[in-house]
């Protein structure tokens, strides 16, 4: 180490809260800035900052939707019980089927059957989609796979109608704006059936969207950019 | 216009603190693609996102009421702390210490007011960029790597070939540079 690398104490001091922003220090270091944080006003400010100018970093990521089912379990975590599938979002207006059944066993039973009896074709007739429908149909090339996305104002409904999606790999979702912005994973296709999810308030269904299907590893892709090859793509229409 | 989102975003806050499930399910929907993109970033395992991303906003849910205080913005807060879970657990896979919470910074009351602290910032962000395109490209790769990859000192090291101390005062420069042409 020669001199250069010499700081001035408010540029150690400066150094200290970014690595402290950063999760670099461990050991002695990490404790004594941890404990400085509340007795130097300053440096916890310092800190603050770093962690601000550091998040433009992720700015960049592309967004990533996460299946539906982390919201579900965030939900039954929280003990905010709302049967799967049922309206999220849409305030504290309770699902028909809540009513009358207090126990949870016997609502997740009754939810469970309304969902299986309610999902099969009857996605227009939900009150809460007062918005436009839309719809794409994926097929790939040599025919094998089609995969029909439906839109009913936020909520998509996600299935494969031919085909099978092989061992060990997943289809992977994505939605390409018009502008040439980077594609959006919004999520797998099921492996058998179908699967809906809510589109993130960002998308914004129109004409000009497209959706495309990418080949990826189980779980999909591990980046959050398509990494596979793309096999199917097509245009959101209006219903 | 990102003015407008901030303040939706204090405002699923505010709400989601007094419990307001409505609330915090709009908060969940506008910014839950986001935090799984960190967490993705950070992790680059698919099942192990999703489940930090549930605990981040398990986490959330549970620490609402303390953001009011803390001075940053909304989506720092998030983003901070999606990133220190899926850090956590990225240092727990390989047993290596837990490095001590940044987050605890944003528990410490702020006395600076937000609005006006906000606009530098944002500049400040939107300079980001631009800045780290003057360091060297090794350097503002080191600063990725770190922030958006859970990269160590140990793991900087190995990577260049050079001993731990010689890379963590090249990035502590890079990093005091970075700010001078920020906050200029």
């Amino acid at each position: 180490m020669t001199d250069e690398t010499q700081l001035t104490p408010l540029e150690e001091d400066e150094a200290l809260a970014a690595e402290l922003a950063l999760g670099l220090l461990d050991g002695d270091e990490a404790r004594d800035a941890v404990a400085r944080l509340s007795s130097d006003a300053g440096f916890a400010q310092s800190v603050r900052d770093w962690q601000e100018r550091l998040a433009g970093l992720a700015d960049r990521l592309t967004p990533v939707m996460a299946p539906a089912r982390a919201r579900q379990r965030i939900r039954e975590t929280l003990g905010h019980g709302t049967a799967p599938l049922s309206q999220p979002a849409s305030g504290p207006a309770r699902a028909w089927w809540r009513g009358p059944f207090g126990a949870l066993l016997g609502l997740v039973a009754v939810a469970a059957v309304a969902a299986f009896l309610w999902l099969p074709g009857q996605l227009p007739t939900t009150p809460t989609t007062p918005a436009p429908d839309y719809q794409a149909q994926l097929v790939t090339e040599d025919q094998a796979v089609r995969v029909a996305a439906r839109l009913a104002g936020s909520e998509m409904e996600i299935a494969l109608e031919q085909g099978a999606v092989s061992e060990g790999r997943d289809y992977e979702i994505w939605w390409i704006r018009p502008d040439g912005s980077a594609p959006i994973s919004i999520g797998l296709v099921p492996h058998s059936g179908s699967a809906r999810m809510t589109l993130p308030a960002s998308l914004d269904p129109s004409e000009g969207i497209r959706i495309a299907l990418s080949d990826e590893p189980a779980g999909g892709s591990p980046t959050g950019q398509a990494t596979g090859p793309v096999v199917a793509i097509a245009d959101l229409t209006r219903l | 216009m990102q003015d407008a989102r901030r303040l939706q975003l204090e405002e699923m806050i505010a709400r989601t603190a007094l419990g307001d499930r409505a609330a915090f399910d709009a908060l969940y929907e506008a910014t839950s693609a986001k935090l799984h993109a960190v967490c993705l970033s950070v992790l680059k395992d698919r099942p192990e996102a999703e489940e930090t991303l549930q605990e981040v906003y398990i986490k959330i849910w549970q620490s609402a009421e303390r953001y009011a205080s803390n001075g940053l913005s909304p989506m720092t807060w998030l983003i901070t702390i999606a990133r220190n879970r899926a850090i956590d657990r990225l240092r727990a896979r390989s047993s290596r210490p837990v490095t001590a919470p940044a987050e605890a910074a944003a528990h410490v009351a702020s006395g600076e007011p937000g609005p006006e602290a906000a606009t530098i910032r944002a500049q400040e962000r939107r300079l980001l960029d631009e800045c780290l395109a003057q360091l060297a490209e090794q350097q503002a790769g080191a600063v990725r790597a770190v922030y958006l990859e859970g990269a160590t000192y140990a793991d900087l090291a190995e990577r260049e070939g050079k001993p731990i101390n010689t890379v963590r005062s090249w990035l502590r420069r890079s990093l005091l540079r970075l700010k001078d042409c920020v906050s200029q």
